[in-house]
């Protein structure tokens, strides 16, 4: 095998890499969105995430526990996100953007209180390849596709289950239900409470795991702000792959390719300055929305809050 | 004779904020009965059964069923107890099928795949018995209303139902699919269940139902048999003491005596032809023209074409030919602007979307379109001083409910909303008022004051194109009344030749004999 | 009895956020207690830096010049119904075209100059709040993300301004050259210094309070926000008042940036913006909205921001306490309102 294929598969290789934080943040996103939540602390979550899965990592010297622990806050984020919107029925972008202030703070306090200031970075091991028996001996696919971290597979088959799940069960039609109409659900006797507490706790949890994922295969360390925006180019994302487990799969392709090419052409060295490649993704994601976001199908109750009780006027 | 009681709620009470919608309500409904629930907007009936479908929970009162104490928490609560409700603004989900609405949230064998043999089996059986023939595999939002209506009640059906509730049914049919619906209510009142009807319109109650329960402002007014009573106790138990029915609109025609418009067109529309497009109805060649003080009116089945035409009237819709004329000078077209320029005002079908400021304040709302004119502004500066005085007198005159004209629009409620509309579009004094449905939700005192309202312009040569789905409210008022059937208007019929079943038969697509 | 009606319905509108603060501040205290640190002093080295020595004051109005501005360019397109997030990719594009017209045409008198770097500023920020107007007018795109996402270009171009042609060579930090001292506006005190940005500043709260609640155009903006379709269904171009609220927040975001260049740093230098932006939104959020209240909150926060930097120094308390405060008592404010709607 000559040079160019050899670069073509480490590219390939690299790219299903990179969706992780893309898919996991996207569907995340969609799920709750699924039943009307529409939370926009995605860049606040992902740093906690990337911080807490970070520092319990470092602690205890366990990548999963990091993880875990990542999911956690996550969560507990997603908690309070339904919360104040489903129970108090406060405003959704403004309640998100709290919370999203909440993260960023608690982010960097996390570290300065539990660590310190220190000269070197400490370090975590990174998440190790893991080899499919017997696919990934098949050439070429099997080094793209078969050798990857955990994170690479579980986010593929959670995209693939996600997708059964809210298309081809009962219960996945009536999440959807509350997402589009949550007073028809309601008034069949759909519980709209539990459904959007769980969504959006789930949801904050994926959101959370996929800021563990910077420091867990990029760095090896938790930096200042390292979530550099992925956390709103993970919600253009849901818009672009119109809330849909399926296409947000492969519109994460889409994000990983342009973030491997602005870091990749870098290092290869070109008469542009590298400042302008590193504004590759967020220049191609407004493009992107250029051409996807009114096209966009979106769930019809996305960012309201319901009260049963509210008269129709 | 008198069938036992099924259901009875007892001293029911219910207050939104500071308002006491319902007041130690009381409701009994007997067994394969069909129970006229009877009033104005905002005289509790929805709320009332919207507690019994446990949308809403009641601060005070108990519910017997079977003289059994029963606590409804939730729709769910409801449909155990085989009751269930058909609300006027459908609750359904527009992208999902027929099969899906029916089936969210019902029992099923198998909740892990998407096959539905056995469920399809049962509705299509339901379909036969009772006469309710829709495509199960269409998507809700390309449905009719008619059709939407049907899917509603077989919902209630599907999961089994002794007790059914109909929340102003009628309004979107056409008199011939009224009778209809009236005939299936009475097949299923043979088949064993009892059926609350909801409606503001005492003709309907007067038809159909076995008995009647009149409330006015929360609070019952009176229950009787439709034989024992005649309509004129209705009639008073609906408006109340307060209101003097001589003078009327409504009740005593007052003001129909008024001339014949003079033959002056000072609206016209011209051959208005619109695109088609998702979610809207085409207008295919629309011309008439309405004179000075006229009442021309548009009837049909909402969705005709009806928003359509306001919207293109008010410039806001673009056309694909055809012109709108202002005594006889072409208007530029589209030009939203209307409005502003002065020469018309309007009352849009969706006050919350087209003509609401909820996060502004009642002032606000009361100078929207107006605000560049004397006496609000000069065009750059607005006189708020003025505006609130101005605002102050509105609010009086059409009894608007809040704490002043600083008021946010959002702590208003729909009826309050609507006379909002009302104010702001009588206040500007344009020569052409397009009206859209308003007087919905309006009590019965308001709904008389924007019909004397109209009759003001009229006497003053203004023209009033009045769309309405509510046929009787086109007949009491217009001049003419044109029929509109998906974009067409299928024929204009002058007053003195107002027949309903007529207007009706064109309202479902009959074109009149030549 | 009409003055009394009057400070009663003060009172009733600074309680909730007296109590939101109070919340916030025992929240957050029982946080700090537990990580060991002395709470009284904490807060007390927060609220009383600012009135302890004039040089904590200045401090503290040197902190609300660009606070304010930024709060606005949030708050403007927030009375239209628009949410421009965008605010710090405004300051750094109007700080980075000052600095270029400063040192290009560092020769230039004062009068001419002073104004001239100003305007670039306005209109750097002006022009990256119009790419997102722009997209949202003509393709109906939502400005959230487009302006978010312009913050991000414009860290990697202040990086490139401030690494490339105008690299100070001499710093250690990525920083531009001074600008040429014609360039630099005249001192209100000189020590502590205190430049005149800040009348410049009270002006423009002024000038958008005036034209937001009392004219025409104010009432088009509000009815816009208050809900777009009735708006335009009304008359209102409620898409040129998108734009245009876009548009002149980016200018307020540029003069922000112009005023931290010409004021205080003289230069372009990475990481100028702090975190301004998020600042700038909370002080917005808490006032919800209301231009008015935007200079009294931003005053208060800049109090907060300047006792967290002491506290930070004396006490070795992380800043990043006083922003999770900050944050918290943004929280509790939209409880408060809660509470009061149950009550009424």
């Amino acid at each position: 095998m000559n040079e160019f294929w050899l670069t073509i598969i480490s590219y390939a290789k690299l790219i299903l890499l990179t969706i992780v934080p893309f898919v996991l943040a996207g569907q995340g996103t969609m799920l709750g969105g699924r039943t009307g939540i529409f939370n926009v602390a995605q860049e606040g979550i992902m740093l906690v995430g990337a911080s807490v899965g970070f520092l319990v990592s470092y602690l205890t010297r366990s990548n999963e526990l990091g993880m875990l622990a990542a999911m956690l806050s996550g969560g507990l984020f997603g908690l309070a996100l339904a919360y104040f919107t489903t129970n108090l029925r406060m405003d959704q972008f403004v309640i998100g953007l709290a919370l999203f202030f909440i993260g960023i703070g608690l982010s960097t306090l996390l570290p300065k209180i539990v660590i310190g200031v220190t000269l070197t970075p400490p370090l975590i091991p990174t998440l190790k390849e893991i080899s499919i028996p017997v696919l990934s001996q098949i050439p070429v696919i099997g080094e793209i596709f078969f050798k990857q971290n955990a994170l690479v597979y579980f986010s593929i088959l959670l995209s693939v289950g996600l997708w059964w799940y809210l298309y081809r069960t009962q219960v996945g039609m009536e999440l959807r239900a509350v997402g589009e109409n949550p007073q028809a659900a309601d008034s069949l006797g759909v519980n709209v409470t539990r459904s959007r507490y769980w969504t959006a706790i789930v949801g904050g949890m994926l959101i959370g795991l996929a800021g563990a994922y910077l420091p867990m295969v990029y760095t090896g360390t938790f930096t200042e702000n390292m979530v550099k925006g992925r956390g709103w180019l993970a919600i253009a994302l849901t818009f672009f792959g119109g809330w849909k487990p399926d296409t947000i799969l492969y519109g994460a392709l889409f994000f990983a390719l342009i973030e491997v090419l602005a870091y990749r052409v870098q290092v290869l060295g070109t008469a542009i300055p590298y400042q302008f490649l590193l504004m590759l993704p967020y220049l191609a994601t407004i493009l992107v929305m250029v051409f996807s976001f009114r096209k966009a199908r979106v769930p019809a109750f996305l960012g309201q809050n319901y009260d049963r009780e509210k008269r129709a006027l | 004779m008198n069938a036992p009681i099924l259901l009875h709620m007892r001293g029911v009470s219910k207050a939104f904020g500071s308002t006491q919608a319902l007041d130690d309500v009381s409701f009994e409904l007997r067994q394969r009965e069909i129970h006229g629930l009877l009033g104005g907007n905002g005289a509790g009936k929805t709320t009332l059964m919207n507690i019994l479908f446990g949308l809403y929970r009641a601060d005070a009162g108990e519910i017997f069923l079977n003289d059994q104490p029963v606590h409804i928490t939730g729709p769910k609560d409801a449909i155990t107890h085989r009751i269930n409700m058909v609300h006027q603004h459908f609750l359904q989900v527009g992208s999902f099928t027929v099969l899906e609405n029916i089936l969210i949230g019902a029992p099923r064998k198998n909740r892990w795949n998407n096959r539905y043999d056995a469920e399809v089996q049962k509705i299509q059986s339901l379909q036969e018995r009772f006469g309710l023939q829709v495509p199960l595999d269409a998507l809700i939002e390309d449905l009719p209303m008619g059709m939407r209506q049907k899917v509603e009640i077989l919902k209630a059906l599907y999961r089994g139902v002794q007790v059914l509730i109909l929340d102003e049914p009628t309004t979107n049919l056409t008199p011939q699919e009224v009778d209809a619906l009236f005939q299936s209510l009475r097949v299923m009142v043979q088949e064993g269940l009892s059926v609350v009807f909801i409606t503001h319109k005492l003709r309907e109650v007067m038809s159909v139902c076995d008995r009647i329960t009149v409330l006015r402002n929360g609070k019952n007014v009176l229950t009787l048999d439709r034989q024992e009573a005649s309509e004129d106790a209705f009639v008073r138990a609906m408006v109340g003491e307060g209101m003097d029915l001589s003078r009327s609109v409504i009740f005593a025609h007052a003001g129909q005596d008024l001339p014949a418009p003079a033959p002056v067109p000072l609206l016209r529309v011209e051959g208005i032809v619109t695109a088609p497009a998702e979610g809207s109805v085409a207008l295919k060649g629309i011309s008439f023209d309405v004179r000075e003080g006229e009442i021309f009116g548009i009837a049909g089945v909402a969705g005709n074409g009806q928003r359509e035409l306001a919207e293109v009237v008010m410039g806001l819709l673009p056309v694909q030919s055809g012109q709108v004329f202002l005594r006889d000078q072409t208007l530029p077209h589209p030009d939203s602007r209307r409005v502003l320029k002065g020469d018309f005002a309007y009352i849009p079908e969706d006050r919350l979307h087209d003509g609401f400021l909820p996060r502004a304040s009642v002032a606000h709302n009361l100078i929207l379109g107006l605000h560049r004119r004397p006496p609000y502004s000069n065009g750059r500066v607005i006189d708020w001083s003025t505006v609130f005085s101005r605002a102050r007198e509105l609010i009086g005159q059409y009894n608007i409910k809040t704490s002043g004209p600083e008021d946010m629009g959002g702590n208003l409620s729909g009826g309050n909303i609507q006379r909002v509309m009302v104010a702001r579009a009588f206040s500007a004094t344009a020569p052409v008022l397009v009206a859209h449905n308003p007087t919905r939700g309006l009590d019965i005192p308001s709904m008389d004051l924007v019909y004397q309202k109209m009759l003001e312009r009229k006497r003053q040569g203004q023209a009033t194109l009045l769309i309405s789905e509510d046929l009787d409210e086109l007949m009491l008022m217009c001049d003419r009344i044109g029929v509109l059937y998906k974009g067409e208007l299928l024929g204009i019929v002058e007053r003195g030749q107002f027949e309903k079943y007529t207007i009706g038969q064109m309202m479902s697509g009959i074109r009149p004999q030549a | 009895m009409k003055k009394s009606n009057a400070v009663f319905s003060i009172a009733r509108a600074v309680l909730p956020y007296l109590l939101a603060v109070l919340a916030a501040f025992a929240a957050a205290g029982v946080f700090i207690a537990l990580m060991g640190f002395d709470v009284f002093k904490a807060y007390g080295t927060i609220l009383f830096t600012s009135f302890r020595t004039p040089n904590g004051f200045v401090q503290t109005l040197l902190k609300f010049v660009p606070l304010v501005l930024q709060a606005l360019a949030f708050t403007i397109p927030l009375t239209a119904g628009k949410f421009n997030i965008g605010g710090e990719g405004q300051l750094l594009v109007g700080a980075t075209a000052a600095t270029v017209v400063g040192i290009v045409f560092a020769n230039l008198p004062p009068v001419l100059l002073i104004p001239l770097v100003l305007l670039a500023g306005v209109l750097g920020g002006a022009l990256w709040g119009l790419i997102p107007g722009w997209l949202l007018y003509r393709f109906g795109i939502n400005e959230i993300l487009t302006t978010v996402l312009l913050n991000f270009v414009s860290f990697n171009l202040v990086n490139y301004v401030c690494t490339g042609p105008l690299r100070d060579p001499g710093a250690g930090h990525p920083t531009t050259l001074a600008i040429g001292e014609n360039g630099w506006l005249p001192m209100l005190v000189n020590n502590p210094p205190l430049h005149s940005g800040i009348l410049l500043a009270i002006l423009v709260v002024a000038v958008v309070y005036y034209v937001i609640t009392r004219t025409v155009s104010g009432y088009e903006l509000v009815a816009t926000g208050a809900n777009p379709r009735a708006a335009g269904v009304f008359g209102i171009n409620t898409r040129w008042m998108f734009i245009a609220s876009l548009v002149i927040a980016g200018g307020v975001g540029g003069l922000s940036g112009a005023l931290e260049v010409a004021g205080a740093q003289h230069r372009l230098i990475e990481g100028m913006q702090h975190n301004f932006l998020v600042l700038g939104l909370i002080i917005g959020l808490i006032a919800k909205g209301n231009n008015l209240a935007v200079p009294f909150v931003a005053f208060f926060i800049s109090v907060l921001e300047v006792g967290a930097s002491a506290m930070q120094r004396t006490l070795m308390i992380p800043v990043e306490m006083v922003f999770i405060v900050e944050a918290l008592i943004l929280v509790f404010v939209l409880l408060s309102d809660l509470v009061q709607k149950r009550v009424s």
